[in-house]
């Protein structure tokens, strides 16, 4: 008795080194590529920075005082987050019925619809914004277009909505493909069965369908949420140099000013604001509908 | 008359392809009707049509006389379930019956008082507050039977409602719910491919194949008088023997004559001919030793089946004829060894045939089948013993 237990117990040991074993390489990875320069920024952060000698070591709480006391960088916070809940909601918005319709696609469309939807990002990100750039730019396709039919100039160049505009066309194909595969689990027969018990499409769609998929859609909305915080070509290309987001700013102060310590606080309050809001939206889903 | 469900001429066509095809049917109140046959027969796409999630191609739905064609699926008023069930997973068992009364904007004491009526008629009036998913398939299966017939539906349409079912409920299953049907007076379509199924749940059976009705009718109908050799082989099992009439009376296989027991009049120009037995109604004999000898074949597989013996014996140069008999009691068949040769005999009344185009041979009415009498099985099995 007492040596079977000796033996599993042996056994388990093995098995726990196996595991180790599997596990090893990646947490390797891990450590060195993301908790390494995380913990190195988290030093930076609470250095002083002189104009001479640029970083000087110490335990300051000063970048992250400066950055809440400052109503300059506070707004810049306010812009980030605005853009990024508005473009969130508008990229839900387009993408639900998009991804819905593609999810209950027959097989032969479906995939020439989704290689529509991935093409975009075969394309890579600045060459998309310049695109825009000559739509949107004065003198630029809209402008043409509406000064013609309207007589009215329209210049959406280094605006705010601009930024938008090009967040949401970034993000949109990453929303749709996660979506997709959402509303793809949800069987057809349980929208047929709505409708046959007297739900017209729309009501059984929020009845049956919109309960089943709200949690990969929050998912869905998280990422893009995310990836707007953090975007940083499309504010510097269509915001101009006068409309700030925390990413470009960020930026600017460690590659421009060369304020390392400043610029690692900002990574930080950047990430922390971000993970909080996510939290926070995420407690906002009802506990029974959450994953 | 004035039928509950009538459809006319229905059609579906995909493209080039036609899934249903001039079908017509006329459904009785309180009759339960199952469309049969293999997959792909058109038998599900004519099912939705009739639900409204499928667009017909041509034809007409009528329910008690008023077209529905144009009726979108949420206003037909149909109790539909589904073969996966399609129960509501985030809802309780309660609210999926409630789900076609909220929808109704019926008050919530009607409402409560119907879900609890419904869920005593399925008996699970204990598990009104369960998820779907802590049931078990056959009581899964029975809300998703409530939940449709809440909503007091026109018709009751079933679409494989016991295929995921293990066999040992299915049934069980099968049996209370034509219970069910019969003792609510519901009219009812269902579809399946299992043959014993339809015979168990339906007072009529639709058979379909490639889109086309077969034949429709009640079992007996079906079993005794088949009208294609599809449906002779698809209900029952017929052994189907392909040949030449000759003389009327004689079927030429190549390699073997069989004698046939009536006398057939082939259509003009085509002697072809398709002969339908069912292994049960053949009975086994020594060579020269039975008076409805019918042709004589070579035992290639003889195996025990408990309840029933099996004998495969090749007939001709290349057909094969399934033979069952009882293993035990006063009509027990007689066991012949694989190479042992064999006649097969058989009754006026067990045999079918078919001409080339699938209808039946009309028997010629001038020389009438010579009629015997009492061909007692038992004297034959001894016969046969005795010979061994």
């Amino acid at each position: 008795m007492g040596a079977d237990i000796a033996a599993g117990r042996r056994s388990r040991t093995a098995q726990g080194l196996a595991a180790g074993a599997f596990l090893g390489p990646a947490t390797c990875v891990v450590l060195v590529t993301m908790v390494a320069p995380l913990l190195l920024l988290a030093r930076y952060s609470a250095n002083r920075y002189s104009a001479t000698d640029l970083m000087i070591e110490a335990v300051t709480p000063e970048n992250y005082l400066r950055f809440f006391t400052d109503t300059f960088y506070l707004g810049v916070m306010r812009t980030t987050i605005g853009v990024a809940v508005l473009s969130t909601l508008l990229c839900v918005l387009f993408g639900l019925p998009l991804a819905w319709r593609l999810a209950r696609m027959a097989p032969r469309w479906k995939g020439v619809c989704m290689l529509g939807v991935i093409l975009p990002l075969f394309i890579g990100s600045t060459v998309r914004t310049v695109g825009w750039m000559i739509l949107l730019a004065r003198g630029g396709l809209m402008d043409i277009a509406t000064t013609r039919l309207f007589a009215t100039r329209l210049d959406l160049m280094f605006t705010p909505t601009a930024v938008i505009v090009g967040i949401v066309s970034f993000n949109l194909p990453y929303l749709v493909l996660t979506m997709q595969s959402v509303f793809d689990r949800v069987d057809v027969q349980l929208e047929q069965a709505a409708q046959a018990l007297g739900a017209p499409p729309v009501r059984a769609f929020w009845r049956v369908v919109w309960p089943l998929v709200l949690p990969g859609v929050a998912i869905a909305a998280v990422m893009c949420f995310i990836l707007s915080m953090n975007a940083y070509a499309t504010p510097v290309l269509l915001g101009g140099p006068r409309f700030q987001m925390m990413a470009p700013l960020l930026y600017w102060e460690f590659g421009t000013n060369n304020n390392w310590p400043f610029a690692a606080a900002l990574a930080f309050i950047l990430m922390g604001t971000t993970l909080l809001l996510t939290v926070f939206a995420n407690m906002l889903i009802p506990r029974r509908y959450r994953a | 008359m004035s039928a509950a469900l009538q459809l006319r001429d229905l059609s579906k066509q995909y493209g080039p392809a036609v899934a249903v095809d001039r079908v017509s049917l006329d459904v009785a109140p309180g009759e339960m009707v199952v469309l049969l046959g293999p997959s792909g027969c058109g038998k599900t796409t004519t099912l939705r049509m009739v639900t409204g999630f499928v667009e017909p191609s041509g034809g007409d739905i009528l329910v008690d006389g008023h077209s529905i064609r144009m009726l979108p699926p949420y206003r037909r008023e149909m109790g539909i379930v589904f073969q996966s069930y399609a129960l509501f997973p985030h809802l309780s068992v309660a609210r999926n019956v409630a789900f076609g009364l909220e929808m109704r904007r019926q008050g919530r004491a009607e409402r409560d008082a119907r879900v609890a009526e419904m869920l005593r008629l399925v008996r699970l009036e204990g598990l009104a507050d369960r998820l779907p998913r802590q049931l078990s398939g056959g009581q899964q299966q029975r809300v998703a039977i409530a939940r449709a017939l809440a909503i007091r539906p026109r018709l009751l349409l079933l679409d494989e409602p016991l295929s995921n079912l293990d066999a040992a409920l299915r049934q069980e299953v099968a049996r209370e719910m034509r219970i069910l049907q019969r003792d609510n007076g519901l009219t009812a379509v269902m579809v399946t491919h299992d043959q014993d199924e339809a015979m168990a749940m339906a007072d009529r059976l639709v058979v379909m194949r490639d889109g086309r009705v077969q034949q429709i009718g009640r079992q007996e109908d079906l079993y005794e008088r088949p009208a294609t050799p599809f449906v002779a082989r698809f209900i029952g099992h017929s052994n189907l023997l392909a040949g030449s009439v000759q003389d009327g009376q004689v079927l030429a296989l190549g390699g073997a004559d069989v004698a046939l027991a009536g006398r057939y009049a082939p259509p003009a120009g085509s002697s072809a001919a398709t002969l339908a037995v069912r292994p049960e109604r053949i009975v086994l004999a020594p060579p020269g030793t039975h008076p409805e000898e019918r042709v004589v074949g070579r035992v290639a597989l003889s195996s025990y089946l408990g309840a029933a013996v099996e004998h495969v014996v090749h007939v001709g140069t290349d057909q094969r004829v399934v033979v069952n008999g009882a293993s035990s009691g006063p009509a027990a068949t007689a066991r012949f060894a694989a190479g042992e040769a064999v006649a097969l005999c058989w009754g006026a009344e067990s045999e079918r045939v078919f001409d080339a185009a699938d209808r039946v041979m009309p028997r010629s009415a001038s020389n009438p089948a010579p009629v015997r009498s009492g061909h007692d099985s038992q004297t034959i099995s001894k016969v046969a013993s005795n010979a061994r």
